[in-house]
């Protein structure tokens, strides 16, 4: 059977089943929605560095929406292999490199609601005005800046237990979403505090929405340092994808 | 109660399936049962044209596991099975908790890799065989996604198979065409396992491999489940389930193959293995029995087990009459004899639960005796099939 055939089928069935579970709307959608609306209701034009408060908490929980569907990938693959469903699905023509890739799509493909609903948000609040062709460049680089975290949250799920795994996902995206900035910008950090952050993954996801609205763009340096964590992140995935292979 | 679609078609129309399908290789008719009212042609599946990517050799054997081995640390889980199963054979794995059943049924689908040893199912790797759709599996903990659907999640299966049944028509044959609306999470353990077979029949597979299938069915869903289960292999496919009820073996499989710490102890066909497992118990006064008379006696022919408690010996026979008679021949003084038709699920739990190797002194004729039915020496018992290798046996029952 043709794997791309296959690999859009699953990934279909993939998106409407999550699409339909409204935990996900509310930590993905709703959350950020609302957090946008108060965090933005008395500053939203005072300055943080090169870009104004508003477009900055709008990149903010762009990302942190867009975080919860692609980390939440691990609680997915958790709660797969815990009840059997990856077991079954190996008896299929589906293979475990397609099964990766159907979750990789769905989790970018269900970070989009996020990032739509927060952007139109803003705009319609007056909160960011920004041309519409910007909206797209921000997504995209909120996307492309998530990419190691695909790789960490496919890592996750084949270390964690299902009974687990929710709640330390949940858990750990609280941290990274700290480290990215997305609560206080990383700057207003401890110094050392700062460093860490910016040595990690998360801090250049964020940084690579809001350095288009400043106007720049990620620049080589952060980009490396997301390539290098998705090399790290993603031999470590690769690594427990296939010691869960070869012990179920 | 669950309503699964069949009753019981008569075995020699298994046996005219059987030959078509073994000599083509590529299976029979998708037909509902001889006795269900709508007639075969309306369905949807068109096997005739899949030929091709069935492929694998025309006419290999569903399963053959040869010299399979696979370890858990200290623990050898599987120790050497070899297993040919020609089409259209019922098979049951026989065996206690912990025999080996599952990881040799993992081994089988390709879910475990064996340490050492080869599976083949047609012909072909059993991943190939899986995704060509000739293979559905019940497994124990075969799962069913949450927060969907039944019906969707046999929708997203099947997507995934090159010719599957329609979802509609799975569920009817698994008797859970009403769960088809149903969310998976809230299903009872009943219903699940027939969501679980619903999912095993929907690739329109030539072969079923069903790990423990009734482990959470009441009665009569067991009797409907195998009622649809030998609909589904009338029509000249292949069976193989785990089972640790003797009964169930029994009453289901044309052959059974019995497992104990991971080796084959005894493989053939039902009676004969019946016969082996469920013979007769010798009681009688052995004057000198509590000093080790016994054992001195050396093994007795026909015994599988062998006991003594003070001057009583308890001998668990396969073969009571030659064991009988030896026993008076070289203890002309026995007395008080006694002898009993053993219960079946005793003798099947004597012949699974020693492990080789842990054997008390008492037991020293015992192991002569098991050892015999794993083919090693075994001057006596001719009938049974000890000493046959699967492949033997394989062309003995095909036909």
């Amino acid at each position: 059977m043709n794997p791309a055939l296959l690999t859009a089928r699953y990934t279909r069935f993939e998106i409407g089943r999550i699409w339909r579970n409204p935990r996900f709307l509310i930590f993905s959608v709703t959350f950020p929605f609302i957090m946008f609306a108060a965090f933005t209701s008395s500053d939203a034009t005072d300055r943080l560095g090169d870009i104004t408060v508003g477009p900055y908490v709008m990149v903010s929980m762009a990302t942190f929406g867009a975080m919860v569907s692609i980390v939440g990938t691990a609680g997915r693959i958790a709660l797969e292999r815990a009840g059997g469903w990856s077991r079954q699905l190996r008896l299929t023509a589906l293979t475990g490199g397609h099964y990766l890739l159907t979750k990789v799509i769905t989790s970018f493909a269900l970070a989009l609601p996020a990032l739509v609903v927060v952007f139109v948000e803003a705009d319609a609040l007056g909160r960011a005005k920004l041309p519409v062709h910007t909206y797209f460049v921000v997504g995209l680089w909120v996307l492309i800046g998530m990419v190691p975290l695909a790789a960490f949250g496919i890592w996750l799920g084949y270390l964690l237990r299902a009974d687990n795994a929710a709640q330390l996902s949940g858990a750990v995206s609280s941290l990274l979403a700290l480290a990215g900035g997305v609560w206080v910008p990383v700057e207003q950090f401890p110094d050392w505090m700062a460093k860490i952050a910016k040595a990690l993954p998360m801090y250049w996801t964020g940084d690579a929405g809001r350095e288009v609205i400043a106007g720049s763009w990620l620049g080589w340096h952060g980009l490396a340092i997301l390539a290098v964590w998705t090399v790290i992140l993603g031999r470590l995935a690769a690594r427990a994808y296939s010691r869960d292979q070869l012990r179920a | 109660m669950p309503r699964f679609s069949a009753s019981r078609p008569p075995r020699d129309e298994r046996a005219a399936h059987q030959a078509r399908g073994s000599g083509s290789g590529t299976g029979t008719g998708t037909g509902t049962a001889a006795s269900s009212p709508a007639p075969a042609p309306s369905a949807p599946s068109a096997r005739s044209s899949s030929a091709p990517s069935r492929a694998g050799s025309p006419g290999a054997a569903p399963i053959v596991l040869d010299g399979v081995h696979r370890g858990y640390g200290a623990t050898k889980a599987v120790d050497g099975v070899s297993l040919a199963v020609p089409a259209g054979q019922v098979v049951a794995l026989l065996g206690p908790n912990g025999a080996g059943k599952s990881t040799t049924i993992d081994i089988l689908l390709g879910l475990t890799r064996p340490e050492r040893g080869t599976v083949s199912l047609f012909g072909q790797e059993p991943r190939q065989a899986c995704a060509s759709g000739r293979v559905g599996a019940m497994l124990q903990n075969g799962g069913l996604l949450p927060y969907a659907t039944v019906g969707a999640v046999l929708d997203a299966l099947r997507g995934l198979y090159p010719r599957p049944l329609p979802t509609a028509e799975a569920l009817r044959r698994a008797g859970a065409t009403e769960l088809a609306g149903s969310r998976t999470e809230r299903l009872s353990g009943g219903q699940r396992q027939r969501v679980r077979f619903a999912a095993a029949l929907l690739p329109d597979p030539d072969l079923l491999v069903l790990d423990e299938p009734t482990a959470a069915m009441d009665v009569a869903a067991r009797l409907a489940f195998w009622a649809a289960t030998r609909e589904w292999a009338a029509e000249g496919r292949t069976v193989l389930f785990a089972t640790h009820y003797l009964a169930e073996a029994d009453d289901f499989a044309d052959r059974i193959v019995l497992l104990r710490a991971g080796k084959v102890v005894a493989d053939g066909p039902t009676t004969e293995v019946k016969g082996q497992v469920g013979g007769r118990t010798i009681r009688a006064t052995l004057p000198g029995a509590e000093t080790g008379r016994l054992a001195a006696l050396g093994p007795l022919p026909g015994v599988t087990r062998a006991e003594t408690r003070g001057e009583t010996i308890e001998l668990t026979c396969a073969d009571s009459d030659r064991a009988l008679r030896a026993l008076l021949a070289a203890a002309a003084d026995v007395r008080d004899i006694e002898i009993t038709g053993a219960g079946l699920e005793d003798a099947f739990v004597a012949l699974t639960s020693a492990p080789a190797g842990h054997a008390a002194p008492a037991q020293a004729a015992s192991l002569q005796g098991t050892a015999s039915l794993q083919g090693t020496a075994s001057p006596q018992g001719t009938s049974s099939p000890q000493g046959t290798s699967p492949q033997d046996w394989a062309k003995e029952t095909s036909r």
